[in-house]
């Protein structure tokens, strides 16, 4: 079925929920409104002419300092600077959380494609592991990650990251952290280099190499 | 007590529930020879059987999403050998092709022939190590040794290509970075594969796959159903052990593969029921009789031609869009989703990697499993730390 | 024995020994010579292991200690335990921690004395020898259990309780296989059932009568399970429990463990050699034999197999491994005292 086919069967179901359809560009994308996200869910994995049933991917994301004219202008992630201070930005982040939900069925071979948009000071939408239960690990991974909740998520907490972790790492406004524990924080690898630049720049002399021991094993033993 | 179905083990839910015992909470920690990789499971077990099992992932984090916001798209190829590392050309190959739909480059035939061979050949030696550890795992120590003498020859091919041996940077969105060699590297392949197919497979299954020991161990031990692998999102040797003739190759049709004639093996529940780990093992047995049908496929129909798109500019900039792609890995279907905004570092690159989601059935299935019978289950499902912590 | 004493009696200045004192220096002996030869069999099966496994591995094993073939090997690993520091997990048991392996490397020890090695040639020739050496041999689960409990570590626990309940079961298959040979011989002296056996391969109980074959096999698979190794070597899987009941050991009480593998390896293989193979006895009568030097290239031999068993197959699950002993194994060895009897009253042969 194409892509407009299914929205237009959403949308019927839906009514408001359901808030357009993007055409343009690689991938067209359904916009839903996020409380009605398990409803869209629901309808979409259990309608005969639909039968979603498996979730491919969910995936959160921050809107924050998208370049809407296509210029690659986005705002940069903050890092480290060159003498090992986080960086810092007194922007103000304003944009949206997102999620894009990526569908396949098994049984009928077509592809859907959801987004929602919450405003980020709410940054909270209904969980869908009732609906998929691989939702489960995803939506834990965009907690961690995002700090988008997900209500209704029988066990949100961090999962690649330690539980007594500070902040969402893939906000665009993340500061990178100074100090973790004891260990600083500096961006510049915790071993020294031995060699000095110079040394690099050289480039290596083989030595002669010695002969072998008599002892040593030739190839046919 | 839990009302949960066991597998087939010794003691029936009636004789636990009489004696009253403690459950005994056991760490298969970060370091452990049978979690393949820095994975720790958090069992609570009554004896010899698991209630409750809870992977605790992280160990593995490198942060590679965050690093995709920071870096420019031919420069991030570099991470995506580093997700599994056991078929590093297969998530190279996703990669790009991902890169390559949202920025909408061609490539051309010859990078395309190319590109499967060594993607296939990855995919043979990813699979050679899943079954070595796993037999490793049930004990058998000799087919480790043997498995790995086959790897050896793939990584000196790949070498003799890429110039790495197990990690490639090989592939960048436009084509390949370097030509065939011409050492005789399509002979050599040809005549490693011609080997693998009627020699050593046939070894295999002769000393380990109809052994009656390994069978006893995995038949009917960690069944999957099909329902929960639609709804756990299962892909790749996990879901085809279940019956399932689902291949991304052949489904959504990508690069070079609708040129080619190879069978998608599926488990039959030949020594017990479908789904079982000993289906999930014959399937990347059989696998890689297929991959070596595609890579005997590739090179006779290898075109002449360049091995770059001639557009190829230094810097790579996508138009303003998001596409998902995926391919078939050899754990499964590896997906990237890349939202570009015109410019030549992406907006935001999530990667879906098929150990992540093909883990989380552990915690349903390995209920009322014996702890032995967990480690195969683990094993069976090929798991790379790698990927699922990225 | 007698002849020990002896032998110390004629020394200079011992032929005025009380017996009590001869008795007890020959013992003494005994017992030390017979470590010693434990430790050199540990020596030599560590090597012949590690060979053997790396051949059927496609690959070559120890090639550069000691000049051909790696034979220093063991040697350099002995010396390398030796030195390594004695750790004691600081929640342990430390009585049961340091009395384990000893239990262990007695039990072992023990069953050596009831060895014939020749026609005149063993420590301690009494009536009971067969009966003794598979009671004295229990004692290794004792301290199996001691070990793994004492270790205050949920793994060696596990380990441990896997491994009695294994070794306890297969003790039954493993003596009820012999039965029919002591049938046969009427007697436990051991080397009564060796002296049975003489008169070429054909008087062999091995090839006496098929009931006796299908306890051969019986006993070589049992004496596997008992000695934790191979396909039966669960409580000390690798890839599961780290290293079982001997995770918290390390030095010279690791040494213990091992040396007492070997030894109850080769103690085994000896068994089956002396019960089954003719003991001492060469294949052809007429054949210059040197009788100890047989006897234990016969243990050689089975020691391989058991080795090359335990490289080609993959592992027994806990629940097979006792559906095995007690559904499968002890039946059979039943049906083949039974069957063994009858063939013994229908030949003629009983009565002996």
């Amino acid at each position: 079925m194409e892509m407009k086919a299914i929205y237009d069967l959403l949308a019927e179901h839906l009514g408001a929920g359901a808030l357009g359809f993007m055409d343009e560009g690689i991938e067209a994308h359904a916009d839903i409104d996020p409380a009605r996200i398990v409803d869209a869910a629901t309808f979409l994995r259990d309608d005969e002419r639909l039968l979603f049933n498996q979730l491919m991917c969910l995936s959160g994301i921050d809107w924050d300092g998208y370049d809407e004219n296509g210029k690659g202008k986005s705002v940069a992630i903050l890092g480290y600077s060159d003498e090992g201070q986080p960086e810092t930005s007194d922007r103000v982040a304003e944009g949206d959380f997102g999620v894009a939900y990526h569908l396949y069925s098994h049984s009928l071979k077509h592809k859907f494609t959801l987004r929602v948009r919450v405003p980020r000071d709410v940054a909270k939408l209904p969980s869908v592991t009732g609906v998929w239960s691989t939702a489960g690990w995803h939506e834990r991974e965009a907690w961690d990650m995002l700090g988008i909740r997900f209500e209704g998520h029988p066990d949100l907490r961090r999962m690649l990251l330690d539980e007594d972790w500070e902040g969402h790492p893939l906000r665009k406004d993340y500061q990178m952290p100074a100090m973790y524990g004891i260990v600083p924080m500096d961006g510049k690898p915790l071993n020294k280099n031995p060699f000095s630049p110079d040394e690099i720049a050289k480039p290596p002399v083989r030595e002669e190499q010695p002969p072998a021991p008599d002892d040593a094993p030739t190839e046919g033993e | 007590m839990m009302e949960q179905k066991m597998n087939k083990g010794w003691a029936s839910q009636d004789h636990v529930g009489e004696i009253k015992s403690e459950l005994l909470e056991l760490n298969m920690g970060p370091q452990h020879p049978a979690t393949h990789g820095v994975l720790r499971l958090l069992l609570e077990t009554d004896g010899e059987i698991v209630y409750k099992c809870t992977p605790v992932l992280g160990y593995l984090h490198r942060c590679a999403e965050k690093i995709a916001e920071g870096i420019n798209y031919k420069q991030w190829v570099v991470y995506s050998d580093r997700f599994d590392y056991l078929a590093p050309m297969c998530c190279n190959h996703a990669y790009v092709t991902a890169m390559e739909k949202v920025g909408q480059i061609e490539v051309p035939e010859r990078a395309e022939h190319i590109r499967v061979v060594v993607a296939e050949l990855s995919r043979i030696a990813s699979h050679l190590i899943a079954l070595a550890t796993f037999g490793l795992d049930m004990g058998a120590w000799t087919p480790l040794l043997y498995m790995f003498r086959e790897r050896e020859v793939i990584l000196d091919l790949l070498e003799r290509i890429s110039g790495g041996r197990m990690l490639y940077n090989y592939m960048i969105p436009g084509g390949v970075r370097y030509d065939i060699p011409n050492d005789n590297w399509e002979q050599d392949v040809l005549d490693f594969v011609t080997m693998v197919e009627t020699k050593k497979v046939p070894d295999y299954n002769n000393l380990l796959s109809y052994n009656k020991i390994f069978i006893e161990r995995l038949g009917n031990v960690g069944v999957l159903s099909v329902e929960d692998c639609f709804d756990y999102g299962c892909t790749g040797p996990v879901l085809r052990g279940s019956g399932v003739k689902f291949d991304c190759r052949r489904d959504d049709a990508y690069s070079a593969y609708p040129k080619f004639d190879f069978e998608i093996p599926v488990g039959e529940g030949e020594v017990g029921q479908v789904g079982d780990c000993w289906d999930r093992y014959m399937v990347r047995m059989k696998e890689i009789e297929q991959s070596c049908r595609i890579i005997r496929q590739a090179l006779e129909q290898m075109p002449d031609g360049p091995y770059q798109t001639h557009e190829l500019k230094k810097i790579i900039k996508a138009p303003a869009g998001a596409a998902y792609s995926r391919t078939e890995s050899s754990k499964g279907e590896l997906g990237h989703y890349i939202i570009a905004d015109g410019g030549q570092i992406a907006f935001r690159h999530k990667v879906r990697s098929p150990s992540f989601c093909n883990l989380q059935v552990i915690e349903k299935v390995g209920v009322g499993m014996m702890v032995s019978d967990l480690v195969a289950f683990v094993g069976s499902l090929d798991i790379v730390l790698g990927e699922i912590d990225r | 024995m007698e002849a020990l004493i002896e032998l110390l009696r004629s020394l200079p200045g011992a032929s005025g020994m009380s017996d009590q004192t001869a008795f007890i220096a020959a013992a003494a002996s005994m017992a030390t010579i017979m470590f010693m030869v434990m430790a050199l069999c540990a020596i030599v099966f560590t090597w012949m292991e590690r060979k053997v496994a790396g051949f059927i591995q496609n690959r070559y094993g120890p090639m550069r200690t000691g000049r051909w073939h790696g034979v220093a090997q063991a040697i350099a690993d002995m010396l390398k335990i030796l030195s390594k520091e004695d750790i004691i997990p600081a929640e342990a048991d430390k009585g049961l921690f340091i009395f384990g392996p000893i239990l262990v490397l007695l039990g072992s020890l023990l069953a050596w004395a009831a060895i014939p090695w020749g026609p005149n040639f063993i420590a301690a020739d009494f009536d009971l020898g067969l009966f003794y050496i598979f009671a004295v041999s229990s004692m290794v689960i004792l301290g199996l259990l001691m070990s793994g409990w004492a270790s205050n570590n949920k793994w060696a626990l596990y380990g441990a309780a896997r491994g009695a309940a294994q070794m306890i079961s297969y003790e039954i298959p493993l003596a009820l296989a012999t039965i029919p040979v002591v049938m046969y011989v009427g007697s436990l002296n051991t080397t009564d059932i060796v002296v049975a056996q003489q008169g070429g391969i054909w008087n062999w109980f091995v090839f006496r009568n098929p009931f006796l074959f299908i306890a051969f096999f019986l006993y070589f698979i049992a004496s596997i399970a008992e000695t934790n190794r191979g396909p039966f070597d669960m409580p000390e899987t690798e890839s599961e429990l780290v290293a079982g009941y001997h995770t918290e050991y390390t030095g010279m009480r690791f040494a213990f463990f091992f040396l007492s593998e070997y030894a109850n390896l080769f103690l085994v293989a000896l068994i089956a050699s002396m019960v089954f193979l003719g003991g001492w006895w060469a294949p052809i009568p007429g054949l210059p034999n040197v009788p100890w030097l047989t006897f234990v290239i016969k243990g050689i031999l089975m020691v391989f197999l058991n080795m090359w068993v335990r490289w080609t197959l993959p592992r027994v699950r806990v629940d097979q491994l006792m559906h095995l002993c007690w559904k499968v194994m002890i039946p059979l060895s039943l049906l083949c005292v039974i069957g063994s009897g009858i063939w013994m009253m229908l030949s003629g042969q009983a009565g002996v």
